[in-house]
This record gives structure tokens, C-alpha cells and sequence, in this order.
């Protein structure tokens, strides 16, 4: 006898989308996400091209669809240790990782006042801080607190504890590992942005005014480092001329040897918002060739227009040591000019490479670590390819058909 | 812009027949020239040289590649190869693009010589065949035969040049302390032929080669210590197809293994800053990185300090392709870039691991006058010096 529920294991626009198509058509479906919200990349997004809206309010709708929908259980903090099992029957062991802090919490945020210590901000790339009691980001759902137990400095500290009036805060917690019986799996663990240190000769991580596509999104976004504000790293010097260096470590062998599909609307989007913010800015724009794909020529056709396109794939990026200026050097394919461009920050437009941290044996990737789908266990969206948001969308419909009828199989 | 030229797609595929196999590869990004190290000097050269037109050229046929200035300024660095997005094997095509020229008789003027005594005399500068050897007078060391270990093969540079002499001999003397099993045939040893191949005289380069496997085989070799990168590369990557099946090292690799196995002590105390200049076919080309600086790391009182383009983004000393024999002028030359950087990292010395690297940064630092306070050793020079304190 086959099991009716369904794993969806990633808590982004893919895996939100998968659970809620598949529980809205009767099947009851527990979803599993590592990071202490959901929405995955999406949430991080500034806004989607080529609408140019912000993601919020389609979070929000497929939030509010969860939480009308009993047949919907989700755990965040969470990640996969074991699938054993066959299409129909699967026993899946979830390791649950603790949050430190229970129902109780309201979002108040006196606890953060009150920690003493910092991490990284990882939902802005590491761009600023966060105290070691955080909220995820203005939008997280579940709208609860989270204590990073690496950056805690534990029970002899306990000033978040004092300074709770809910009782919510519960230093003790531990992981916990249960299982799961289900008939069909859907893996949704989408994306990570690819390693810009990895092309060394663009000087990511050595030249700060160097940043990458994910990063401008959270500097554009209202609720980001900068409060929307368009600042360079180095001395917060508002952006007046920018390069938008396309194809960093994609279609490239020695990197992602595939194209993602996207990056080239990211930049065209991105070259928006410096435009919007700044009308007189210069914003070039290096490419191999845009890829704008289907309809989204229309798009392509209206920015380029703005901004300075330019068809060479960017050599050498170098620093101006006093400035912290950049100087990016390409070859002008239509001219045969060797440009030197000086700018006030390059943003480097890198790929999607597929979030494989939890591997499994179970699990079935391709050469370039994408999931294959089998009987049972089906990918969906930018884990099993690079796609943009409402493909991803539509792929994971399709998926979570294909998964409710592995529980019907037999 | 240029004018409009001829497209001769038989011209296309002489050129993909002479070995340019993935000339059809490239998409004219662009990054080639960019990473290009004539980017990094001014002058005419840099201004007429770009490696991404040349592959166009070749990939249409177009006449104009076979302008000699352009088509033999390329130094092999491999900076464009191992970042090229498409994985062109843009030497190749350049081999082979200088072959269609070469191999109908026509080489620069300046080359003429070099392949003139390759021909006659077994290596490219000149030296007597007879000569070969003297680099060998006063030191120990025996005939290769077939009890013995590997085989030493000594660049012809360091055969005949008295600078680069010293190079040999302090290989030979490492190798003696560290009790290695090694002989040498250097008296009927050739050209591995590298440099006359890239230059683009496959015929010249099959004959050295046949020369050289005919008498290793013979004589029972099995394992090659070089003392030049160039020689690693061709023993490695060009050899196998003409039969010539070795284990081969550069001796940095060698003695980088013998000192981890306690074999190799380098007791005396050399208290200087230095810094590590990566010779390209060392490097880019033979993926050699560390064992040259484990070596160094290894001498008491020596603080290793790493230039600004290092390792796989090594600066070129522009020695190779047959550059060592262009005469370039000053203020144009890549080997002033890595002496300024080294004065620059404030190092006492600058160490590299290659004959021809020698003879290219000897000159930089010989023109720029700063031999006052910056030094150029061959790794082995620096060792020995270690040996000997």
C-alpha cells in the first residue's frame, strides 16, 4: 500500500510551490527547509524582471495559502539525513536543528538588543551584521527569532533570555531527528550563486567595489544594507558609473560550462535601478552575447537603449589603490578596441550552480550537479536546472503532478 | 577598421589540418587578448598583437595571420589557454598557423640561425656537438646505463651558455647530496625540440625527437630528471606521440619529494626575502606549484614573499615561443614588470626554475640597473648555496 503524503524537501518559490499545488489537490505534504524561513532566494530578490515588482507579494500569497491549508506541515531549520525505501513506500530520516527559540517569541526584538554578539548578515551576502538573536530578514515567515548557535556565546552570556518577556528564548534546545513515511519526493533545493573568487582574474573578494548580481539585488532592495540606496563597499560613495560584467565564470569550461539563462535579464533589470535612482549615471554593460530569451526581448530592446552595451567578455579587472576605483579592461568585439573603463563598482554577473550540500546516495546528479529525476523522487526547479522564477514556478506544478501520482501508482 | 581581405576556407582547413583542431572553437570573446601579458607592456608590438584576432584570422583563412611580426610574437605563456572559456588550444593553433609558413621554407630572419644549428649541431645556439658536454668537466658524474635510476637531461641552454652552466651543475650537486641514482648521456643527447615546434618546424622537431627516443630507448630510459620546464613539456606532452614513453620530472619535483622523505637537507642558513617567479611551462603548462616553494620554504632564515602575478596568473618572462631570440625593445620587455615587482615586495633575491626565465630576468635587472639590490638565482643556485654554508 502506497503512502498518500509527499516530501517536498527546499522551502523556496520551487518547493512552496510544489507543496502547495500538490496539498491543494488533496495530498497531504510536509515540507523541509534548511534555513530558519521560508521563501528561499526569492525573499532576497529585489524585484522580478521583467515586471519589475518585488517578490513580496507572491511570498506573502503562497505564505497565507499554507496557513489556510491544514494538509501542509513544514519544518524549517531542517535538512534530510536518509532516504531509504522505493517509489510509494520511502522512510526519510530529518534531522530538525534547533532554533533556540520556541512559539512564544512575538518578533518584539528586545533580545537583540540586549546580545552582545555579531555574525555575518548572510541574507545580505555577508554585507553587514546581525546580533547572534536575529530575525531572519523583515518578511520571514515564520515571523519567529533564531539564534546562530556559532556566533552565541551561550548560557554564561544568557542576556537574551533575561531580556525576553515570553519566556521564548530556550538555550537547551537540541537537534532531532524523526522520520517521515511517504510516497513521493520532491527535491526543490534550488541554487547557490557561483564562487566569484573562483575567476580570480575579476578580483572578487580582493577588490571591495567589486560585488556580485545577488549582492546588487540586496543593495537595491528597500529592506537591505543600504536601505535601497545604490552605495558602493569601499566608502558608501553613491554608484554614477557601474559595469555590469556578464557571463563571470558562466558558459566557461573552466567554471560553469552551461548558461544560466538568467543573469543577462538579472543585469538589464539591475541597470534599471541604477537608472531609476540615478538618471545620468553611466552603466555599461560587457557581454558575450544577451540571452534574452522569448518575450523578454521586448525588455532587452527598451533598457539597452540607456545604458552603454558593449559585446567582449571582460579580460582583467584592477584596482586604482587610492581610489578604490576600477579599471575593467575589454576587448570591443564590434570595434576591435581595447577599452579601459574606469568605474565607480563592477558587478559581476555570476551563474547559478546547483545547491548540492546535501548530497545523498540516493539522490541521482548530473555532470554538472543538477538532479536527474527517477521514479519517485523528482526534481524541480533550479535544483534540476538553471531557470528563472516563473519557470521555476511552472516546473514545480508539473513536478508535484508527477509526484502525486507516484502515490497513486499502485 | 581593417579593410575587407579574402576569406579562403581552404586556407581554413591548411590550417586545422596542420594541428589547430579547435580553431572552430572559439566564440571571439575576447578574454585571450585581455589576459594577453602584451597587455601589460606599451609599444608597437602590444599595439598590433592580439591573440583573439589571429584565431579569427585563421578561423576564416584570412591573409594577414601570416604577417611574421604578429604571428611570431606570441610567447606560449598559456595565460589565454587556461582561461579561455571554450577551452580553444590557442598554442596550438598558433603552432600550426606558424607552420603553414614555416613548413614552406619562410622563418623570420631571426630565426634562421636558431634552426640552422638545430640542424647542424643538435641544439640551437650554435654550440659544437662536440661541446656538448663540457659543462660536465670537474664533476662526477657517471654515463647512464641501465642499472642507473634516471636519466639527467641538461637544456641545451645550460650545455653551452657559461651563465646558464652553473644551472647543471648545481642540479647535479643537489642530486649527489640527496644520494639520488642518476647518470647522463649529454654528449649524444639533442634539442628536445620545444621551442623549434612552437616556433612551428614540425619536421625539424620530429627529427630531434626521433633522435633523442631512438637513443633513450636504446640505452634503457625509463625516468627523466629536466633541469628546464621546456624540456618537461616536450618529454610529456609532445614525445608520447612520437613513441617516446617517459617518467618525467623536473628536478624541483624531485627534490621537493626527497626532502619530505628526509633524503635532501638544506642545513645552511640563508637569512633573505624571496620571492618565487613561476616560470610559465613550469607552472601554467606542468601544474607545478608548490614543490619550488616547499624547496624554498626549506632554507633556514628564507622568507618566501609572493609577487603581485603569481602562480597560475604568473607574468610571462617572455622567453618562450621563440621569443628568446626577438630582440624587443627596452621598455617593452615583460621581465622588467616581474624585476620592478619583485623591488617592489622589497626581495632580495628572485628565484625561478628555468634557463630561458634566467636569461630574460638577468637582462631586466642588468637594464634597469638593479643589481644593487635585487638578485636573479635559478633555484638550484639558491639551494647550493644553502648546501654549501
Amino acid at each position: 500500500m502506497a503512502h498518500k503524503s509527499i516530501l517536498v524537501v527546499g522551502g523556496g518559490v520551487s518547493g512552496l510551490t510544489a507543496a502547495i499545488e500538490a496539498s491543494e489537490a488533496g495530498s497531504e505534504v510536509y515540507l523541509v527547509e534548511q534555513k530558519s524561513y521560508l521563501g528561499g532566494r526569492v525573499a532576497q530578490m529585489n524585484q522580478y524582471f521583467p515586471k519589475l515588482c518585488p517578490p513580496n507579494c507572491g511570498l506573502e500569497i503562497n505564505f497565507k495559502r499554507i496557513k489556510q491549508n491544514p494538509r501542509i506541515k513544514f519544518f524549517t531549520l531542517s535538512e534530510i539525513e536518509k532516504i531509504d525505501g522505493v517509489e510509494g513506500d520511502y522512510t526519510v530520516t530529518v534531522k530538525s536543528n534547533p532554533r533556540y527559540v520556541n512559539h512564544n517569541c512575538t518578533a518584539c526584538g528586545k533580545c537583540t538588543e540586549a546580545c552582545p554578539a555579531e555574525r555575518a548578515n548572510e541574507f545580505n551576502y555577508g554585507m553587514g551584521k546581525t546580533k547572534a538573536i536575529y530575525n531572519a530578514h523583515e518578511f520571514a515567515f515564520p515571523m519567529k527569532y533564531v539564534i546562530d548557535g556559532s556566533a552565541c556565546l551561550g548560557a554564561e552570556c544568557g542576556k537574551c533570555v533575561a531580556a525576553c518577556e515570553y519566556g521564548a528564548i530556550e538555550l537547551d534546545m537540541s537537534a532531532k531527528s524523526f522520520n517521515l513515511n511517504v510516497g513521493a519526493i520532491v527535491w526543490a533545493t534550488g541554487w547557490e550563486p557561483y564562487d566569484a573568487k573562483k575567476v580570480d582574474y575579476y578580483g572578487f573578494g580582493r577588490h571591495q567595489n567589486v560585488i556580485t548580481n545577488v549582492m546588487m539585488e540586496r543593495l537595491a532592495a528597500s529592506n537591505g544594507p543600504t536601505a535601497g540606496k545604490i552605495l558602493r563597499p569601499s566608502d558608501g560613495k553613491e554608484v554614477k558609473t557601474i559595469a555590469f560584467v556578464q557571463c563571470a565564470g558562466s558558459r566557461d569550461e573552466n567554471h560553469l560550462p552551461y548558461c544560466s539563462g538568467v543573469c543577462c535579464m538579472a543585469s538589464l533589470k539591475q541597470a534599471t535601478y541604477v537608472k531609476s535612482a540615478s538618471p545620468d549615471a553611466k552603466v555599461y554593460m560587457f557581454y558575450i552575447d544577451v540571452r534574452a530569451m522569448g518575450k523578454h526581448e521586448d525588455f532587452y530592446t527598451k533598457v539597452q537603449d540607456d545604458i552603454n552595451m558593449i559585446k567582449g567578455k571582460v579580460g582583467e579587472i584592477s584596482e586604482d589603490p587610492e581610489t578604490k576605483d576600477l579599471i575593467v579592461q575589454v576587448e570591443n568585439q564590434l570595434t576591435g578596441e581595447i577599452m579601459k573603463e574606469t568605474v565607480d563598482m563592477v558587478v559581476l554577473a555570476t551563474g547559478m550552480a546547483p545547491s548540492t550540500s546535501s548530497a545523498l546516495d540516493t539522490i541521482s546528479y548530473d555532470e554538472d550537479g543538477f538532479i536527474v529525476s527517477q521514479p519517485g523522487i523528482f526534481g524541480a526547479g533550479c535544483a534540476k536546472k538553471p531557470l528563472d522564477v516563473s519557470s521555476s514556478v511552472k516546473d514545480s506544478t508539473s513536478a508535484a503532478l508527477k509526484a502525486i501520482q507516484s502515490t497513486v501508482r499502485r | 577598421m581593417d579593410e575587407i581581405k579574402e576569406v579562403s576556407l581552404e586556407m581554413r582547413e591548411y590550417i586545422i589540418s596542420s594541428g589547430a583542431e579547435t580553431l572552430n572553437w572559439c566564440m571571439q570573446c575576447g578574454l585571450c587578448t585581455n589576459l594577453c601579458p602584451y597587455r601589460q607592456v606599451p609599444g608597437e608590438l602590444s599595439e598590433v598583437f592580439n591573440i583573439r584576432k589571429m584565431q579569427r584570422q585563421g578561423q576564416l583563412g584570412l591573409e594577414g595571420f601570416d604577417d611574421e611580426e604578429v604571428l611570431f610574437a606570441c610567447v606560449t605563456c598559456g595565460m589565454c589557454q587556461t582561461n579561455c572559456p571554450r577551452s580553444v588550444e590557442i598554442i596550438k593553433n598558433v603552432r600550426s598557423m606558424r607552420n603553414t609558413i614555416v613548413g614552406a621554407g619562410i622563418l623570420p630572419s631571426h630565426l634562421r640561425p636558431v634552426a640552422g644549428s638545430l640542424h647542424a649541431n643538435g641544439n640551437p645556439w650554435a654550440g659544437p656537438r662536440e661541446k656538448r658536454a663540457d659543462w660536465l668537466e670537474g664533476l662526477n658524474v657517471p654515463e647512464f646505463t641501465e642499472g642507473t635510476e634516471y636519466l639527467l637531461y641538461v637544456c641545451c641552454t645550460s650545455c653551452y651558455d657559461t651563465r646558464s652552466q652553473k644551472i647543471a651543475k648545481s642540479v647535479v650537486k643537489l642530486l649527489q647530496q640527496a644520494g639520488v641514482s642518476f647518470g647522463v648521456l649529454t654528449a649524444e643527447e639533442s634539442c628536445c625540440g620545444e621551442t623549434i615546434r612552437k616556433i612551428g618546424d614540425e619536421e625539424l622537431f620530429a627529427k630531434l625527437a626521433e633522435s633523442n627516443i631512438k637513443l633513450f630507448n636504446g640505452k634503457g630510459v625509463k625516468k627523466i630528471i629536466t633541469t628546464s620546464p621546456h624540456c618537461l613539456y616536450s618529454f610529456k606532452q609532445d614525445y608520447p606521440e612520437l613513441g617516446g614513453e617517459y617518467e618525467v620530472m623536473h628536478y624541483s619535483e624531485l627534490l621537493s619529494e626527497l626532502l619530505k622523505e628526509g633524503k635532501l637537507s638544506l642545513p645552511g642558513e640563508i637569512a633573505k626575502k624571496v620571492t618565487f617567479h613561476d616560470p610559465c611551462y613550469l607552472g601554467r603548462h606542468n601544474l607545478v606549484y608548490d614543490a619550488p616553494r616547499e624547496l624554498l620554504q626549506a632554507v633556514p632564515g628564507a622568507e618566501l614573499v609572493e609577487l603581485d602575478r603569481t602562480k597560475n596568473k604568473s607574468l610571462c618572462c617572455s622567453g618562450g615561443g621563440g621569443r628568446i631570440w626577438a630582440e624587443v625593445p627596452f621598455g617593452e620587455r615583460f621581465g622588467e614588470l616581474r624585476i620592478n615587482d619583485a623591488v617592489k615586495q622589497n626581495a632580495d633575491v628572485i628565484v625561478t626554475a628555468c634557463p630561458y626565465c634566467i636569461t630574460m630576468l638577468d637582462d631586466a635587472c642588468a637594464g634597469l640597473e638593479k643589481n644593487d639590490v635585487l638578485k636573479v638565482m635559478e633555484m638550484s643556485e639558491f639551494l647550493c648555496e644553502s648546501l654549501e654554508k
